[in-house]
């Protein structure tokens, strides 16, 4: 039984005797067709790439709500509640001034600017101390020291309105599983009071200044 | 009569001659010290890495509900669990320090030089990797410092201007840590990052092999002696006696320092006391001491300056060619390293 045999090369291409100018047509057209070829496979790769790519980047911003905090008439000047986003975020609440306006109020992420972290308050050294790069804020957010202090960043402050004499804060409705509660710590928030658990809604602290 | 050898060399066309002969790459004979082979010993670590990760995967379930919860079940319920989570976490530790040793090694005998720059840059590639590698598995655990060094690792690609912000919510997928984010993590970590990293380690394998090992000269070495020994089998045996080595020395450490569970991630709390794996303290404490952005384009400088420094160095060498200046700056900035590390490693804050 014979084997297959690879059958014999087809004898290579014997040199045009066209005239110049048909070559020139045959080659400009070789040239025009890989071009195009090529420029048609970058394009799909390139639609593919795109897609790809916005497929992976997310697809919404965060969910956000404007939700009620309290009557503004029951938070005197200079009183504050903390507030506790349906995330669990520890938001602090604070009335500044009295001139009936939504200005009159500021709400204090927990939250750093520098990278993330979340900060604490020190009773003991009357600021909020950021665990992660050593970042530090005043009462009112302002940032003192560490890399925020430097950069002049102050805490991230949440939208505020006021409606029919009603405050809202505008807050990220979305989260993580929520970790069970942490043990009390022991550290005293001027604005935040101690930390009751994980619920949502406005607590009224005991009125210090932010 | 039918011969399996026969039969094989009809379908694969390749002798053992012929295997011999593409083995058997002339080594220098400084390769014979072990402490010149440790090139070698991260590519064995990662092979102990994709096989500990792929069987620690069988159990791992990446999201923010599971994932703690499923490591925990590895570590403290699964045969031999803690074992193999010890292995891989002291072969990640060990890997870096062995890529560093490596690097530091090819940097101070200047084997990045004409013609092995290209072979440096994929170096350079594969030190990044072993870091974003080392970076997104402890991300994994879950625990408090897992979770909050990825909530700080993602906050730092936001402070590259203009494109970080895309990067960050590429990574977290989303604007901040969210349900998506331990699955991206879990996926670069397990899929994307090492399937780059054999084939950046085919690349560096094979342009060592099309350059030759470098060769160097020692004051005391016999001229009439040979200058080369064959890879198979004298320099594989070497290989597999520190494979072996780092086989025990990984087994004892698994054991007598296994891997723990640290508490569980808690999103709104943030420890008093927080610290990255030892490799990153030189970054942590280098976040603390300037603001986000200048710390972050300052350290994306000193990388460039890394990747860039064999055409650099080129360019001193060309004006003095007796300079000394590459070993200068390299104890220079190894002595920066190491003060970095250890004043990160010797503070609570």
């Amino acid at each position: 039984m014979h084997e297959h045999e690879r059958p014999a090369p087809s004898p290579a291409p014997t040199a045009s005797t066209d005239p110049a100018p048909a070559d020139d047509r045959r080659g400009f057209l070789a040239k025009a067709s890989s071009l195009g070829m090529l420029a048609g496979l970058g394009a799909s790769y390139g639609t593919a790439g795109v897609f790809a790519a916005r497929y992976l980047y997310p697809a919404r911003p965060r969910a956000k709500a404007w939700m009620y905090v309290a009557r503004i008439a029951d938070i005197a000047p200079g009183g504050s509640l903390h507030y506790t986003t349906p995330g669990g975020e520890k938001v602090a609440i604070a009335r500044q001034a009295q001139s009936g306006s939504i200005d009159d109020f500021v709400a204090l992420s927990s939250t750093c600017p520098h990278l993330g972290c979340q900060v604490h308050w020190e009773s003991q050294n009357e600021r909020f101390f950021c665990p992660c790069h050593n970042g530090t804020f005043d009462k009112s957010g302002k940032g003192t020291g560490g890399p925020p202090g430097d950069a002049g960043q102050s805490l991230p402050r949440y939208p505020l309105k006021s409606d029919g004499g009603l405050l809202y804060i505008e807050v990220p409705t979305e989260s993580l599983e929520v970790a069970e509660a942490p043990p009390p710590a022991g550290g005293h928030d001027p604005c935040l009071g101690p930390h009751s658990g994980p619920h949502f809604g406005p607590h009224l602290g005991d009125g210090a200044r932010v | 009569m039918f011969s399996l050898q026969g039969w094989i060399r009809e379908r694969v066309p390749v002798g053992p001659e012929q295997l011999r002969e593409l083995t058997n790459e002339p080594v220098p004979n400084h390769l014979k010290k072990w402490w010149w082979c440790l090139g070698g010993t991260p590519a064995y670590l990662f092979v102990v890495q994709i096989v500990t990760g792929i069987l620690l995967a069988f159990y791992y379930k990446p999201a923010p509900q599971t994932a703690y919860e499923s490591v925990r079940y590895i570590t403290e319920e699964a045969s031999f669990g803690w074992f193999i989570r010890g292995l891989h976490k002291w072969a990640a530790t060990m890997m870096v320090a062995a890529v560093v040793l490596h690097q530091m090694r090819v940097y101070f005998t200047g084997a990045y030089r004409k013609p092995r720059e290209l072979n440096w840059l994929v170096g350079m590639c594969l030190l990044l990797l072993t870091l974003v590698v080392g970076f997104t598995g402890y991300s994994l655990v879950y625990e408090q410092l897992s979770y909050w060094g990825a909530t700080v690792g993602a906050n730092i690609t936001d402070s590259v201007p203009v494109v970080g912000v895309y990067m960050k919510e590429l990574l977290l997928g989303g604007e901040v840590y969210n349900d998506n984010t331990l699955s991206r993590f879990f996926i670069l970590h397990a899929a994307v990052l090492p399937v780059t990293m054999a084939a950046l380690i085919a690349l560096h394998v094979t342009l060592i092999r099309l350059q030759g090992v470098t060769e160097f000269h020692f004051k005391d070495e016999d001229p009439k002696k040979a200058k080369f020994f064959n890879f198979f089998p004298e320099h594989l045996m070497t290989e597999l006696s520190i494979g072996l080595v780092l086989m025990i020395l990984l087994s004892v450490l698994a054991t007598v320092l296994p891997a723990e569970m640290g508490p569980k991630a808690d999103p709104l709390t943030t420890p008093e006391v927080i610290k990255p794996e030892w490799f990153f303290y030189v970054a942590f404490r280098w976040l603390k001491l300037f603001t986000g952005t200048l710390a972050v384009l300052s350290m994306g400088l000193v990388v460039f300056l890394m990747y860039a420094w064999p055409f650099i160095d080129a360019q001193i060498r060309k004006w003095r060619p007796k300079s000394e200046a590459s070993v200068w700056i390299g104890i220079a900035g190894a002595l920066a390293i190491i003060a970095l590390t250890v004043w990160e490693a010797s503070v609570a804050h």
